[in-house]
């Protein structure tokens, strides 16, 4: 859906477009920052776990992290409200011009940002160009390393290898990869809508983090679709976007405390 | 399994047979697992690209809460929320979304095998263990030992096996089974319950209905993490911060530390450890002078401005949270953890309790009742103290128990070390592990008869509070076994058949699924069901279809605590053992728990406070550490009178200076790859201290710190540039 920027009225144009057509919102009066949504998706996108030591270089493979920072000193010291911090799928993203691979391109028809494992050449010039620093590079293949597996007669076993979901790619070393929002949950929602000859319904499925998490902080939904709950959240008056004065569009809405 | 009919072939005679209702009824017990196929050979019941899903329980911690687990091809994908189970509506905690780690975890015991006691499983004395052989060796240590001589340990979960234990023990005339979680230790359940009973008469637990309430006032209860039933009671804080449009609740929390729970609280109050109580009183009196009226005869002898003086809270923060108190419509207050773990634990509670009754909030929404008793359960059974536990541990080492059972609990890591455990085992000659990881416990045993993990296990699980119906959660493999492995509960029922008589006798049963039903059969016909059926095996097969049975409505008791504020309540000074200038504070990893260290992804989640990954951390007010020329990732030696370890420093700046403080969930020295040599366990340093309760007083040590000359890194997911102006010179 591209904008000629020519044209008159592009300015509101933009605007509308800037509301996306999947989007979240995030409740931080409410997160209590028990990492049920960063255990969700791990288990949800075949995440690897990298081990204490590649940990400590910071390469852990987190698609969602829970953020929190102290303001104040002891007595008067205050954990600021936790914060998930996932990829916000921009409408003006950062990392998509920098891929000289364009690994990174936006979906036209979901609008969000897509990442392609078997272009991506591993150049991570987009996670460093990324602001929010929510894109995680794979050092090492993971899932394969021998420590995770049991000697069964001579062959290497690998026990997590059953768990894998089938919908989601398992990535290799050298690849660049960040959160999905769950395509393939939207992709399986949009088909079986499809076959019913409907259309999907709001809340009718939603991403693994906003399922588990406990308090209901995390809602997804079509932002396009006034009537949805995730837009009505978005549009209160406590509704804030992050780096937003870099003008990239974020798709996520976090909603302060009060 | 070859020769019984598969759930496959049950299938296809089910749909020749035209009893195809909504609703299958009568399998066998071999007909309900699930097998996992080869792609080449699928069942029918599966289709290319399309799920199967299987409600059951999690078995993570022993809150209950219902899963739905989605598997493809026989192997278990993920785990999500039964979205009706009233404990968690759909939701579940980062535990529970990591169960499937347990489940295809490299470490699990494949098959049973008898091995020397403190090698590894590898080095087996028998190597041709089979199934009828262990069923043998079970049959002969019910027959050949006196039945007072036999002791049975139990974990907090599940519960139907630990009914059939109980029913096992009763008929035979053994000691009843002993359950001990290190939760139930860490969050003071014994002192909890004997508070409630001192106030209502009854040995129940307190439902806390904190989504309805508009103050919040927590004295160390880490409700937010681990504490009871920790994903209800999130959806209660949920619900008390944005569930009104027209208020959002307050919330308070006194403690020494931030921990996960205190900083979502809108106001922290670091108290001096072993004060709470006093707070609590003084909170009291002030509140009761604002409202006017009378002084209730229990805040009546308390003298705010010591307590002030006395626990580090100054007077105007007294004043303005009693204010709070006064004008609230409905105000809670909720004693647990560390506030209740010392030796006016006790004391502790019952003051806390009292300023609910102050605010008369018993019975009503965002009050304190009583938690209904879950379907088929007589009355509470709460799990054991660590008193009783150590009562267990002298009897073991006075040579009273003969052969000792063990399932879901592994005490030598659990338990405090100063109790002694790991030596009181050697005094018993025989020890059955029944654990499905090789944990330390499991490595002292004689035998290891390993039982499935719970996404392959029947059962049922009752919810014990943090919901207001009464809930009993149902548990059906989602997967076939992945080893040779085999249910507790069918072993003990055939080694009763083989061993005759009166044990034959106590569990006339042919398989566990039978035994399950017997239980469920009481509740055809029970009121207010959210379904029933005519008879057995319809009612079951709901029971799995739906992950259980539950009421519609609440049954929380309405507590009647008429004569709570009548008489004068004390509270005594705390007392606080060894003779180091540091209060010492130990409290259970929010994401680890007692038994998640065998999981990586748990070990890769943050501390959501630290977001130290794969490791025990001392956490270290940096003034303190400054003082002390102690920086970041620093090793230090933290002396208690129990016992010593050495664990890396973190500076964290939101906990009392006088105070270090440790996770409990690391430190083991077996439990598979991902636990085995990781990180230190801060139960070595508790000393064996009771209160009235029975409860360890966990929270009433002082320990010395030492220097080391180590430095470890701990990874963690925080920069650390930037962090106390760390590392920007050299940037």
């Amino acid at each position: 859906m591209g904008i000629d920027l020519n044209l008159v009225g592009a300015k509101g144009a933009i605007a509308e477009e800037a509301e996306g057509k999947w989007g979240m919102v995030i409740d931080q009066d409410i997160c209590t920052g028990c990492q049920a949504c960063v255990a969700a998706c791990a288990m949800e996108n075949n995440l690897p776990f990298v081990g204490e030591e590649d940990a400590a270089y910071g390469r852990t493979m987190h698609w969602i992290r829970v953020e929190r920072f102290w303001e104040g000193a002891y007595p008067e010291i205050k954990a600021t409200p936790f914060q998930p911090m996932l990829c916000q799928q921009c409408g003006h993203a950062p990392c998509e011009p920098v891929c000289p691979v364009f690994a990174t391109p936006h979906s036209e028809a979901e609008q969000i940002n897509l990442q392609v494992y078997n272009r991506c050449v591993g150049t991570r010039y987009c996670a460093n160009n990324c602001p929010y620093q929510v894109r995680s590079f794979n050092w090492r293949d993971y899932h394969t390393q021998p420590f995770h597996a049991n000697d069964v007669d001579g062959q290497l076993v690998f026990p997590f290898h059953n768990q894998f979901n089938p919908d989601v790619t398992v990535r290799r070393r050298g690849v660049m990869e960040k959160c999905t929002f769950c395509i393939q949950r939207i992709h399986t929602a949009q088909d079986k809508a499809k076959s019913e000859g409907r259309e999907v319904e709001d809340g009718e499925f939603t991403t693994a983090c906003a399922q588990a998490c406990p308090a209901n902080a995390i809602t997804f939904g079509r932002m396009d679709d006034h009537e949805s709950l995730v837009s009505q959240l978005a549009h209160q008056k406590h509704g804030v976007k992050h780096l937003e004065e870099l003008n990239t569009l974020p798709r996520i809405t976090y909603l302060k405390e009060g | 399994m070859s020769e019984n009919i598969s759930r496959r072939d049950f299938l296809k005679l089910a749909t020749v047979g035209a009893a195809t209702s909504a609703v299958l009824t009568g399998c066998g017990p071999s007909s309900r697992y699930i097998k996992r196929e080869p792609y080449m050979e699928m069942p029918e019941y599966t289709y290319n690209g399309l799920s199967t899903y299987y409600a059951t329980t999690c078995r993570e911690c022993a809150a209950g809460c219902g899963l739905v687990v989605r598997t493809m091809q026989g192997r278990a994908i993920k785990v999500e929320g039964n979205a009706s189970n009233p404990v968690n509506l759909g939701k579940t905690c980062a535990r529970g979304q990591a169960t499937l780690h347990g489940l295809y975890n490299p470490d699990r015991v494949e098959n049973p095998l008898k091995h020397a006691r403190g090698t590894s499983i590898e080095i087996r004395i028998d190597e041709s263990v089979t199934w009828d052989d262990a069923i043998q060796v079970v049959a002969d240590a019910l027959k050949n030992n006196d039945p007072s001589e036999i002791g049975f340990l139990m974990g907090m979960a599940p519960d139907h096996l630990f009914d059939l234990v109980s029913d096992l023990a009763a008929s035979i005339g053994a000691p009843a089974p002993l359950r001990y979680g290190a939760l139930s230790m860490f969050e003071a359940r014994a002192t909890l319950i004997k508070a409630s009973e001192n106030l209502f008469g009854q040995a129940a637990l307190p439902f806390f209905d904190i989504a309805n309430a508009d103050l919040v006032l927590s004295f160390g209860a880490n409700f937010l993490e681990t504490w009871l039933s920790p994903v209800a009671y999130t959806r209660g804080f949920a619900k008390m911060r944005r569930g009104n449009p027209k208020r959002r609740g307050h919330f308070i929390q006194f403690e020494s530390r931030i921990s996960q729970t205190a900083a979502k609280a809108d106001e922290w109050i670091p108290l001096l450890p072993g004060t709470e109580g006093l707070v609590a009183l003084a909170i009291g009196r002030l509140a009761a002078e604002a409202k006017g009226g009378a002084i209730p005869k229990a805040f009546a002898d308390v003298n705010p401005r010591e307590v002030a003086s006395m626990s580090d809270v100054s007077m105007e923060k007294l004043e303005h949270i009693a204010q709070l108190v006064a004008e609230a419509e409905s105000a809670i207050a909720i004693p647990g953890g560390s506030a209740l773990g010392l030796n006016n634990g006790l004391q502790a509670a019952q003051a806390v309790l009292a300023l609910n009754a102050l605010v008369d909030n018993f019975g009503k929404p965002g009050g304190v009742s009583l938690s209904p008793l879950a379907p088929n359960e007589d009355e509470y059974h709460r799990p054991a103290s660590a008193q009783e536990m150590n009562e267990f541990v002298g009897k073991m080492k006075s040579g009273g128990v003969k052969v000792l059972f063990v399932h879901g609990v592994n005490p030598i890591f659990e338990l405090p070390a100063s109790l002694g455990f790991a030596d009181a085992l050697a005094s018993v000659p025989q020890v059955i592990s029944f654990a499905t990881f090789p944990d330390e416990t499991a490595l002292q045993a004689d035998y290891i008869f390993p039982d499935h993990h719970g996404l392959e296990s029947w059962g049922y699980q009752r919810s014990a509070t943090g919901v207001s119906q009464s809930v009993l959660s149902g548990a059906q493999p989602a997967v076939s076994p992945n080893y040779d492995t085999r249910a507790t509960a069918d072993v003990l029922l055939a080694a009763a058949q083989m061993a005759g008589g009166k044990f034959a006798e106590a569990l006339p049963f042919k398989d566990e699924v039978e035994f399950i039903q017997s239980k469920l059969v009481n509740l055809i016909g029970e009121a207010d069901g959210f379904f029933s059926a005519p008879e057995i095996n319809t009612f079951s097969a709901y029971f799995q279809q739906h992950g259980g049975w539950w009421k519609k409505s609440s049954e929380l008791v309405a507590a009647s605590a008429s004569s709570a504020l009548d008489k004068s309540l004390q509270v005594e000074a705390a007392e606080f053992a060894g003779e180091g200038e540091y209060f010492f504070l130990p409290f259970v990893a929010p994401t680890l728990g007692e038994a998640g260290a065998n999981k990586p992804w748990l070990q890769e989640l943050p501390d959501p406070t630290t977001t130290v990954m794969w490791n025990t951390w001392v956490e270290m007010n940096p003034e303190t550490a400054h003082h002390e020329g102690i920086e970041n990732d620093d090793v230090i030696k933290i002396v208690s009178e129990a016992g010593e370890v050495e664990a890396p420093v973190y500076l964290y700046p939101a906990i009392r200076p006088d105070t270090v403080a440790m996770p409990f969930g690391q430190g083991h020295t077996a439990y598979g790859r991902y636990a085995a040599g990781r990180g230190v366990n801060p139960a070595n340093l508790l000393g064996s201290h009771f209160n009235e309760a029975g409860d360890l007083t966990f929270a009433g040590m002082k320990v010395k710190i030492e220097k080391t000359a180590r430095k470890q890194i701990l990874s963690r997911l925080e920069s650390r540039i930037g962090v106390y102006n760390e590392g920007l010179e050299e940037h």
